[in-house]
């Protein structure tokens, strides 16, 4: 089977899905499993035919490895979360608009990551942009879809902007050949690179884009929030591989100034990278909503797959690539489990919640997973991915950038403990003591994810070889690999190696454990409470504002949100200005004074 | 990585316990000396986790237990990690990094069966120790990335071997004096020593993670304490004072280090825990950038330079 086909399918199968849906809404979110499982499976069979290249209407598309190992993380994504979809039918206004939606921005992801030309590229990322968008006005608020849109808007035109100057100066739409020919105009090249990165760094949410990930992600219907952090985030870290090897930023930028061997522009973009891992991790740190908090934790984490690709070395880029991979399983298994709650208990507060370890055990299980990758503590992926982009960071002395990736990879674990400790953990509400662990069916995706997690941390190198492919194909030296081990310049980890000292450690403990007196079970609400006595479960759990002393210190932080309702009200004025500079009572004196401006312009012009 | 490997680690694990445990006992002694009291015997710290781990406890659910398993089996494997004087119980896993993120499995574990005790004492002991975590962590890491980047190697034996044979001033702490005073103040934050104790709370058991605590569940804690306590003053050691030629002279060497905390301890008063964020912030962290600032771009520190 080929490309074309699985677009064609994926594209039947969410029309079939929006059919069926009309008649029975289970039934077509069925259809989403059948139809992303369908794509992920026939895309991994695609191994085989990397390299060739299809044409199909006006749309190329070339088969690349970087587009082969993007599809399968978003399809992923995609596929797992699908699970969830049948449950969520009865909460939608629109169902059968959901399921369409949702199996086209899927076909829509597959175009982009393997567009040969800006034409195809454009469309697909537009389809994907479009059909999200109205997925997300389907969740809480529409506040949230307006922001999300515009910010891609902002993106997608500065996108255009840089295809069709692009264009106009090497005459060709193809991306590789357009990019190729920039060398000889420096200047260009420069306003074409930062132009072109705009739409990526808009959607994996980079400072000063990141205010649509927190409302877009948090208000998003629980379902489609796991896509959307886990997958069509990394539609923009794509963008930003593009801008750095398809368009030769290095070679191009090479005579310019440079700190630490980085060119300034690509440098100034890691620096924005830098500045989301801190604002990601701060502004994690203070939400109260458990979706808004993972949101801000992809801003923060979108902050080092950007450092690593752009760094385009060895070690780092194999980093990044790794950390697309784990971010994306983790992430998604977080958020789904989160989901898994809101299921039972209908809320994502986490002052709402408590102790549901005593009635969700798995998914407190896979939450804990989730964030063992996501705070990048071993043996789980993300210590990989972010062990690969410290070792590239230290490597080439990039100091201000590693303080920041190891601000974030600390303030990481303030984090993801949160709704452990205040949606798990502590006394369970008494609301939700009769509360059941979801089935089966829900289950399986997110253990899924998990165990992928797990093969990340454990066997990185089966997903390493692949990047090594890709660092091969852009003509990189690779990461070195050795059987189980990674060999940077620095040093070596052997992860598989650390698991099983893990394992060690924790089975002496687990015997010293057992061997000792069993001790006597009591309740929860039986806890030393200084001699008060509290009856009601929800006043001895602790969860609102957790870290208060710390959340003080940067309380008068300027929030961006409100800088651009700043702006916005700012623009609004000039605009009241002109309008009443014109339409007043006197427009002619207007016009006369613009006149004569543009008349001084001109003589002014003249002279010089 | 075979049976002996094991044996060895577990040997390992066996003689740090004893060596920590001891150590403990006499700076406690220390301690009391400074504060004019005669002290517990030197073996007092040896009965205390004994006696706990003979007792009765109470249980508040599986993932109290668990928690407790599994900060107790990450510390212990983040253990045998730890290079002594040239010796490794499991070769080639003395990456820095490892070493630093696997230790966060253990604090991890005990955070997750504090907050299962479902006492808000507990929550709040351990909102202040990871707060007290990003504080002190983040000077100390820019100081070993420093180091990472002027000596081209991430593996603690390593960095350890290469500030030997060349005397005292071979010592890191003498070659980036500004990263290795970053780095003792650092441990300070890392031991939970005053200024920096407030998330332990040890003077107010009531506010503090271990507020539920009791029997066996007490005693891992202690166990754990000594194991914690040995990885992270075994980091300072190797990084920034040499490691050790011989197992004598780095249980010299360690056991000064870890005296000098502790009498820095007895006579500092407390920081709340958001002075102590502002302070790791303000002074140790300026350091710790200039210090790697002077070595990324002069070079100087590389080789002994004075």
């Amino acid at each position: 089977m080929n490309l074309n086909l699985v677009i064609i399918v994926s594209v039947a199968f969410a029309i079939a899905a929006y059919l069926v849906s009309k008649v029975n809404d289970k039934a077509g979110a069925f259809m989403t499993v059948a139809g992303s499982m369908f794509a992920l499976v026939t895309v991994f069979l695609l191994r085989n035919s990397i390299g060739s290249e299809i044409s199909f209407l006006y749309f190329n598309f070339n088969l690349t490895v970087t587009g082969w190992y993007f599809s399968l993380v978003m399809l992923t994504a995609y596929s797992m979360t699908a699970f969830f979809n049948p449950f969520w039918m009865k909460k939608l206004i629109y169902p059968a608009g959901y399921n369409f939606l949702y199996l086209l921005s899927m076909a829509g992801t597959l175009g982009v990551f393997f567009a040969k030309d800006f034409i195809t590229l454009f469309v697909f990322w537009e389809t994907v942009v479009w059909s999200s968008a109205f997925i997300i006005q389907m969740g809480k608020s529409r506040q949230a879809a307006y922001v999300y849109y515009v910010i891609s808007a902002i993106g997608s035109m500065a996108t255009l902007f840089a295809i069709m100057f692009a264009y106009g100066t090497t005459g060709t739409f193809v991306i590789n050949e357009a990019f190729k020919g920039l060398a000889g105009y420096p200047g260009r090249a420069i306003v074409i690179f930062i132009t072109f990165i705009a739409a990526g760094m808009a959607k994996i949410g980079i400072f000063p884009f990141h205010v649509w990930l927190p409302s877009a992600h948090g208000s998003a219907p629980h379902t489609f929030s796991p896509v959307l952090s886990g997958g069509l985030v990394k539609m923009g870290a794509f963008v930003a591989l593009l801008s750095v090897t398809a368009f030769p930023a290095y070679e191009i930028f090479k005579d310019m100034a440079s700190f630490r061997g980085i060119p300034l522009p690509i440098y100034f973009m890691m620096a924005l990278g830098a500045i989301s891992i801190v604002a990601g991790t701060l502004m994690a740190i203070k939400q109260e909503d458990a979706k808004k908090l993972l949101a801000y934790s992809s801003v923060a984490n979108g902050g080092y797959i950007l450092i690593g690709l752009l760094m385009l070395d060895q070690v780092g880029f194999a980093g990044g690539m790794m950390h697309i991979v784990n971010h994306a399983v983790a992430s998604a298994a977080a958020f789904l489990s989160i989901a898994a709650v809101a299921y039972r208990t209908g809320t994502t507060k986490m002052s709402e919640m408590g102790g549901m370890i005593h009635r969700m055990p798995v998914t407190y299980l896979v939450y804990l997973i989730a964030i063992i990758s996501m705070a990048g503590i071993p043996p789980m992926g993300g210590f990989v991915s972010k062990w690969l982009i410290f070792q590239g960071l230290a490597d080439k002395g990039l100091i201000f950038l590693a303080t920041t990736a190891f601000f974030g990879s600390i303030g990481s674990f303030l984090y993801v403990f949160r709704p452990l400790s205040a949606v798990f953990l502590g006394q369970t509400f008494t609301r939700d003591l009769e509360k059941k662990e979801v089935g089966f069916f829900m289950m399986f995706p997110m253990l899924i994810l998990t165990l992928l997690s797990l093969l990340t941390g454990v066997f990185p190198n089966i997903f390493l070889r692949v990047v090594v492919e890709i660092q091969s194909a852009f003509g990189m030296l690779p990461v070195t690999l050795a059987e189980n081990t990674i060999v940077t310049s620095n040093g070596f980890l052997d992860a598989f190696r650390v698991f099983i000292v893990f394992g060690f450690g924790f089975a002496i403990a687990f015997v010293l454990f057992v061997i000792r007196r069993k001790s006597r079970k009591v309740e929860l609400m039986d806890t030393f409470t200084s001699a008060e006595f509290i009856h009601t479960r929800e006043l001895l759990h602790y969860s609102h504002s957790f870290y208060a002393p710390f959340e003080r210190l940067y309380e008068k932080a300027p929030d961006t949100m409100k800088l651009y309702h700043k702006a916005a009200v700012k623009i609004n004025e000039l605009g009241n200005m002109a309008e009443s500079a014109f339409f007043g009572i006197r427009p002619a004196r207007t016009v006369l004074l613009v006149m004569g401006m543009v008349l001084i312009v001109i003589i002014a012009g003249g002279v010089l | 990585m075979g049976a002996l490997n094991f044996l060895y680690a577990f040997l390992m694990l066996l003689l740090v316990f004893i060596f920590q445990t001891t150590l403990t006992g006499l700076n406690r002694k220390v301690t009391a000396r400074l504060q004019k009291r005669y002290g517990a015997r030197w073996y007092q710290q040896f009965l205390d986790i004994f006696k706990a781990l003979r007792k009765d406890s109470t249980s508040h659910g599986w993932v109290f237990d668990f928690g407790v398993i599994m900060a107790l089996g990450g510390i212990m494997a983040t253990v045998t990690f730890i290079p002594v004087a040239g010796f490794r119980a499991f070769p080639g896993t003395d990456n820095v990094f490892v070493i630093s993120y696997l230790l966060a499995v253990g604090m991890l574990g005990m955070a997750m069966s504090a907050a299962g005790s479902g006492n808000p004492w507990a929550s709040i002991g351990v909102g202040r120790a990871l707060t007290n975590m990003l504080a002190y962590d983040i000077p100390l890491m820019v100081v070993i990335f420093t180091m990472i980047f002027a000596f081209d190697s991430a593996s603690v034996g390593q960095l350890a071997e290469m500030q030997q044979g060349m005397g005292i001033l071979g010592w890191n702490f003498f070659r980036m004096p500004l990263g290795g005073i970053v780095a003792v103040i650092a441990l300070l934050g890392m031991l939970g020593k005053k200024p920096f104790d407030s998330f332990i709370a040890p003077a107010e058991i009531a506010s503090g993670p271990m507020v539920e605590y009791g029997g066996k569940h007490l005693g891992f804690m202690f166990i754990l304490h000594e194991f914690m306590t040995f990885i992270e003053v075994s980091l300072i050691i190797n990084l920034f004072f040499g490691g050790g030629a011989t197992i004598w002279e780095y249980m010299l060497k360690y056991a000064i280090l870890y005296t000098f905390t502790n009498i820095i301890s007895g006579v500092m008063p407390r920081f709340k825990i958001d002075q102590a964020v502002k302070y790791f912030y303000r002074v140790p962290l300026a350091m710790a950038i200039i210090q790697g600032l002077v070595v990324i771009f002069t070079g100087l520190g590389v080789t002994i330079w004075f």
